[in-house]
């Protein structure tokens, strides 16, 4: 089923050579994060609660960009995956000497499980009802842990260890975004892109030349929610405790499709730049929560109708048209 | 296990909460149906009915239920410039650019209602929302009886709208062929905006009945939205009737197993029911026919 | 190219994060995350008050000596919108961007001990009130976060001492309907039990439902098959509401009905009008009390708000007392000096004796209060009470 945006959107890169054009994301992003990794110690406590709180947002944005952008699975149900993670690692790490990064792989991988699990009857709906069916269950698991008292019920559960500092933590979150930028750069990079667009634009004709659609969409929908599955561990991580309200809200979901759809789905600068702008709106506006998120969704129908590609797709447009002019 | 009362009780009032949740569903199944619109917003509509009628009463003493028309007919002028100004510009970019501008609307109308009314819960306060009628071992809720009447007299009306009226007719080729239609002088966009007003009209009726029973919240939308989903997809979209006994069903199921498990689990039931008969659909959207 | 211009677009971010905040230095700030909306907000409007009071007070008296200097001490209250995670957030804006000194806490265990976290974890002094001791206890061994309340024991043997006290006779059948948050669960599924067997009563039925369930339906029907004389409730505002209205269209009248949390707050006895009439809450506080300041709180509060006092003004106002004078006391805006002040506490503030044990708990004492002609009066202990407990309660016991 087709995305918001009806075509494979065109790649505003200009004049580089074809291999020069696919090596530059593997020279420049390894510096970019080693750059940032080395500016961490520079912030402020204040610059460390935004730095994380951004890195957590692009990673979560990143994957559902991957699955609904690229893959044209418009999924309702990141909070599913994110709270699986989130209580999988609170769960886990019972001691100090606990690997925080073994946790958090595992916060993924049940995500990933769940993901597999419900797959064979979540792909079988198409479109519109495959975004009702997520949006279903992620309510449904939500209420489910709500009543589950093994789990903490509407309590939730407390973290047995104390989180690393402010600073280890936007390290960890840095690492994080740099493991989904690999899995996402190496996902559209390759091959995979071409045969996960063919799904996406007509899974039926997709399957008459041969791709097996099933898999390639499994394949999108294990690999974003493995990476939402982490993020949630690791905001557990950083809270210190998980219930299902907060854990397993819309809100998320709200905040990464809102993220993805404004800077630019189907992009590969849409997730970064989405997530910049929003947060960015939201410390202007920290004192009218209510406010900014009405604000949010103003802008979300105003892309959607004027700048389907978001804001990224609205700078390549200027672009490409100044070009144009000046040639 | 349980005794006899226990039982009855329960049956009693799943059945008459699910007739107020067909109608609640009725305005999700007419916009599915018509206009193969998935109104993400369905649930706030539903609860800007509740809000309307909590003030109305609260400024004029008019009874909720007295002012049922006047809030249908307030929701139906609000959502036919929305319909035209958001939606009908996005016909011709396939499905999912309206369901994310409804997506974006609830957020905007969620955040609105917290703004303008806070989080606070509020419920609709008449006399008869606490009374109860006994019918040999059955209690049952007066405001449920009611709720039940009304939704079945409203539900009525709009099926006899839809099959009786040029109104109904112009609807029925919209939605089984606009093309045809068009081509035959139907006013495709208008048919289409009036078909969501209404749709927006029983969703807010609906939300004033369960503003009376129950209470409401800022962001109690949200799980009507679901369950109305849940309705529609059990009884077939676009067909009123079916709505009606799919509501009436998932009322007595959702009961029964509150009865079993706890009133906690009445939405979980509910919803595991909807991803149940989503996952056994035949593959593909379903054909929809308004009935 | 893209990517250089990502790049300079975060540099210049981060390089506008790497600034630290303007901070006065010649103010004392403390912050607090109440839930002014949501469910909570009925708490939340006698926590601001009770808060604000102390500290416009004390601004009054010229402020706070520290360092020397007399400096006025500004509150930073921030909307929770009760929910666990807003607190979460705000306590950590308050610290890192208002870069405040100490923080007062919400109200209920799920939204103070989200922020007691955050405070414990930044060691910042925490200093609440409206949270039981044993849902405080049960997070974890705290440093930073101090709480003054009652005890979950006391409340949940409270109905059944008074019942004993008065000699009331009932069927000996309980039901129990609570939440499942962190204090309905352990009063609703483990101390009224308890204290019901203990008392020669029969638990007929016991139901933990969702914080925000909205249909009581089945839950009723099948108390009401026990026939219960005595029904206990614990349940917030909204849904203590709805029950209660639910109970009455249902035909459950039991002889006595306690709501906890749920009937504390006017919004109850507003919402109810002549339902609320009988119906019994767990109360620490009345301005009737032999405490300093009690008359006079409860008399400024109506004749600021024109509102019928509440007891949550009491303990909240104690709360930043009891801050503002280990602020006082440690004579300097330093953390740990201010933590280890507020655990010196041994004073009488307008809840009574505050002092803290080693669990950082200080404990006030237990009384029933009913609702009656749209006031709540003291019915138990005797030497406390205001007025007469009406038993059974209006239009109970068939």
């Amino acid at each position: 089923m087709s995305a918001i945006v009806s075509r494979a959107p065109v790649p505003a890169v200009p004049t580089a050579s074809p291999s020069a054009q696919r090596l530059w994301p593997w020279a420049t992003l390894p510096v970019l994060f080693i750059v940032l990794a080395a500016s961490v110690p520079l912030l402020s406590d204040y610059g460390l609660e935004i730095a994380f709180r951004l890195l957590l947002l692009i990673t979560l944005a990143e994957a559902w960009n991957l699955l609904a952008g690229y893959g044209g699975l418009v999924s309702l149900g990141t909070a599913s995956f994110f709270g699986l993670g989130a209580y999988t690692l609170t769960k886990l790490l019972s001691d100090p000497s606990d690997s925080i990064i073994l946790a958090m792989l595992a916060g993924g991988v049940v995500a990933a499980l769940m993901a597999l699990l419900v797959s064979r009857a979540v792909f079988r709906l198409r479109g519109l009802y495959f975004t009702v069916g997520t949006l279903a269950l992620a309510e449904a698991l939500r209420l489910f842990m709500v009543n589950y008292r093994g789990l903490g019920g509407a309590s939730g559960l407390f973290l047995a260890v104390d989180p690393p500092a402010q600073r280890e933590m936007v390290w960890l979150a840095l690492g994080l975004l740099a493991f989904a930028t690999l899995v996402v750069t190496l996902a559209t990079a390759t091959r995979f892109s071409i045969l996960l667009r063919a799904v996406r634009d007509d899974e039926d004709a997709a399957n008459q030349i041969g791709i097996r659609p099933f898999r390639i969409k499994l394949i999108a929908f294990l690999l974003a929610s493995t990476l939402t599955g982490m993020a949630g561990a690791l905001q557990a991580l950083k809270v210190g405790t998980v219930e299902p309200y907060g854990t397993f809200g819309i809100q998320w979901t709200v905040a990464v499709l809102s993220v993805v759809i404004i800077g630019g789905q189907g992009l590969r600068l849409g997730p970064a730049v989405g997530a910049v702008f929003l947060v960015a709106l939201s410390e202007l506006l920290a004192e009218y929560p209510a406010l900014q998120l009405a604000l949010t969704g103003a802008i979300l129908i105003g892309v959607i109708r004027l700048a389907p590609l978001g804001l990224v797709g609205l700078v390549q447009r200027l672009l490409a048209r100044k070009k144009g002019g000046t040639r | 296990m349980w005794s006899f009362d226990v039982v009855a009780n329960s049956v009693a009032s799943g059945v008459l909460l699910g007739g107020m949740l067909a109608l609640t569903a009725l305005g999700l199944s007419i916009s599915l149906g018509v206009m193969r619109l998935v109104n993400l917003a369905h649930g706030e509509f539903l609860v800007a009915g509740a809000y309307l009628a909590y003030y109305l009463l609260q400024v004029t003493g008019i009874d909720p239920i007295l002012g049922l028309p006047l809030v249908g007919l307030a929701l139906a002028a609000l959502a036919w410039p929305l319909q035209q100004w958001l939606i009908a510009p996005l016909s011709n970019k396939g499905m999912e650019a309206p369901m994310m501008t409804m997506f974006g609307v609830s957020i905007i109308l969620q955040n609105l209602y917290l703004l303008m009314f806070t989080a606070d819960t509020r419920a609709i306060d008449t006399p008869y929302a606490a009374r109860a009628l006994h019918v040999g071992p059955v209690t049952v809720s007066a405001i449920y009886l009611i709720g039940f009447a009304i939704s079945c007299v409203l539900l009525v009306s709009v099926h006899l709208l839809v099959s009786r009226t040029s109104f109904g007719r112009e609807l029925r080729a919209s939605s089984a062929d606009p093309v045809a239609a068009a081509a035959m002088g139907v006013d495709v966009k208008r048919v289409h905006g009036l078909t969501f007003a209404l749709g927006a009209a029983c969703a807010a009726m609906g939300g004033v009945l369960m503003g009376t029973a129950f209470s409401f919240t800022p962001t109690t939308g949200a799980t009507y939205l679901l369950i109305s989903f849940a309705v529609v997809v059990l009884g077939g979209v676009g067909n009123i009737f079916g709505t009606l006994v799919a509501g009436i069903s998932l009322g007595l199921l959702q009961s029964l197993a509150a009865m079993v498990l706890g009133d906690g689990y009445r939405d979980l039931v509910g919803l595991v029911i909807f991803l149940l008969a989503l996952a056994l659909r035949p593959q593909g959207i379903v054909a929809a026919k308004v009935r | 190219m893209f990517k250089q211009f990502k790049l300079s677009a975060v540099a210049l971010g981060l390089s506008a994060l790497a600034s630290a905040p303007a901070w006065s230095a010649d103010e004392i700030i403390i912050g607090a995350s109440i839930p002014l909306s949501g469910p909570l907000a009925g708490f939340g409007i006698y926590e601001k008050w009770g808060y604000e009071t102390a500290v416009k007070d004390i601004n009054k008296a010229g402020g706070i000596t520290v360092d020397g200097k007399k400096m006025p001490v500004r509150l930073v209250i921030r909307d929770d919108k009760t929910d666990p995670s807003v607190t979460a957030s705000n306590t950590e804006t308050l610290i890192a961007r208002e870069g405040v000194v100490a923080m007062l806490g919400s109200c209920t265990p799920a939204l103070v001990n989200a922020g007691a976290l955050v405070a414990e974890r930044r060691k910042v002094p925490l200093v609440t009130a409206c949270n039981p001791l044993m849902a405080f206890k049960a997070v974890r061994k705290w440093k930073y976060a101090w709480t003054i309340f009652f005890d979950e024991e006391d409340l949940a043997s409270a109905p059944f001492k008074m019942m004993s006290d008065y000699g009331l006779s009932t069927n000996k059948k309980v039901a129990v309907l609570a939440d499942n948050g962190p204090d309905g669960f352990v009063v609703g599924g483990r101390l009224w039990p308890q204290n019901a067997k203990a008392g020669g009563y029969d638990v007929v039925h016991t139901t933990l439902f969702p914080v925000d369930t909205q249909q009581f339906t089945s839950m009723i029907t099948q108390a009401k098959a026990g026939n219960a004389d005595v029904v206990l409730v614990d349940a917030i505002p909204p849904q203590a509401i709805a029950l209660r209205k639910q109970m009455a269209s249902a035909g459950l009248a039991p002889k006595l009905l306690v709501m906890e949390k749920g009937a504390e707050p006017e919004m109850f006895s507003q919402a109810l009008g002549k339902l609320a009439e009988g119906v019994l809450v767990g109360g620490y506080w009345d301005p009737s009390f032999p405490y300093p300041g009690a008359a006079d709180l409860a008399k400024r509060f109506a004749s600021e708000t024109g509102q019928t006092q509440s007891q949550h003004i009491a303990d909240s106002h104690a709360a930043a007392q009891v801050l503002l004078d280990a602020i006082a006391a440690a004579g300097k805006l330093d953390r740990e000096a201010i933590n280890t002040a507020v655990a010196k506490t041994n004073k009488s503030y307008v809840v009574g004796l505050v002092k803290f044990d080693a669990d950082n708990t200080s404990r006030i004492p237990i009384t029933m209060m009913q609702w009656q002609s749209g006031k709540a009066v003291v019915v138990w202990p005797k030497d406390r009470a205001t007025g007469k407990l009406m038993f059974p309660m209006p239009g109970g016991g068939n």
